[in-house]
């Protein structure tokens, strides 16, 4: 019982924490992201487990995650007024190769950056992307201007 | 200007109509974070020690002990007893406070005698000269499923005299 209560404190927890962090350091897996991940993953286990080295703690504590991650996304799924508080909604910050500054500023992104993650999809210039969103994964999609 | 994607609302998506609050919501929960965090570096949420004193006419006792902890949580108690009278046969009774739920890993120097003092943990601590000081060291661990606020409370024997009595309030975070 205590761990499936301190899986819920640490899920609500974590869930608020990726939301504040937002969507530009979710998209992004830098090596030191990578690390930050596992530590992060080993603080929260010794919260969650703590001197607990049962396979029946680890399986309450595994469950409780994965019942809640269920619960969320079948929340997500069925009410529309739940999606942007759990996942908020896309962002444009680029229509007919012009960049929406207020947008991009919001998102912490700078223009080369965007410039950057374009030359990723083979777009050479902004001039050339007819719409870049900022998606609530984090990632940037672009489509491309409809060549004439 | 070209089509606008499938399921994009350009008020909402692009234009951010109505979504002013997010950044809001956003700002907040950093703002409790940040707020967490100067309370945690504040000693909010434990463990450093602090130090109380009870003074009687004939001993002081002296606890040096946090008074703010978290479940799991390894730490140390003191107990400094100086007798300004000679105290023949030392006694120091700890409530049930002390050890209900928190693991008592070792006491150094081990007592002359422990017993249970009507449902409280009695330590025999034998002959301490007068202008004399009495270390109790007590290494202990906080049970990984406690939490709560308690009062411990501490009192001196000499033999079957209460020469003092010590409260401590403890706050244990889950």
């Amino acid at each position: 019982m205590d761990i499936a209560i301190r899986a819920v404190v640490l899920y609500v927890f974590v869930f608020l924490l990726m939301r504040l962090a937002g969507r530009r350091e979710l998209s992004s897996l830098q090596p030191f992201d990578l690390v930050l991940l596992i530590v992060i993953g080993d603080a929260l286990q010794q919260g969650l487990t703590q001197s607990d080295y049962s396979v029946t703690g680890a399986m309450i504590a595994v469950g409780t995650f994965a019942l809640l991650q269920v619960g969320t996304s079948y929340l997500n799924f069925k009410f529309k007024w739940v999606r942007p508080v759990l996942e908020g909604y896309p962002i444009v910050v680029v229509q007919d190769g012009k960049v929406i500054e207020a947008n991009l500023k919001r998102e912490r992104i700078t223009v080369d950056e965007l410039a950057e993650a374009a030359r990723l999809q083979q777009l050479a210039s902004i001039d050339d992307i007819a719409w870049a969103v900022v998606e609530t994964s984090g990632q940037i999609s672009f489509i491309p201007k409809k060549s004439s | 200007m070209a089509d606008i994607p499938d399921t994009i609302v350009l008020k909402r998506d692009r234009d951010l109509a109505k979504r002013s609050k997010e950044l809001w919501v956003r700002r907040a929960l950093l703002l409790a974070l940040t707020v967490f965090l100067i309370l945690a570096f504040l000693n909010v949420f434990g463990q450093r020690s602090t130090t109380s004193s009870t003074i009687a006419p004939a001993a002081t006792l002296t606890i040096h002990s946090p008074d703010t902890l978290r479940s799991g949580l390894i730490f140390e108690s003191r107990l400094r007893i100086f007798a300004t009278k000679e105290i023949k046969d030392a006694i120091v009774v700890l409530s049930p406070e002390w050890i209900e739920g928190i693991t008592f890993n070792t006491v150094e120097p081990s007592p002359v005698g422990e017993a249970s003092k009507n449902g409280s943990l009695s330590f025999d601590l034998g002959h301490i000269p007068q202008g004399q000081e009495y270390s109790l060291y007590i290494q202990m661990q906080v049970n990984p499923t406690t939490f709560g606020g308690r009062t411990q409370e501490t009192r001196l024997f000499d033999g079957q005299t209460l020469l003092l009595t010590s409260s401590r309030d403890v706050t244990i975070f889950p």
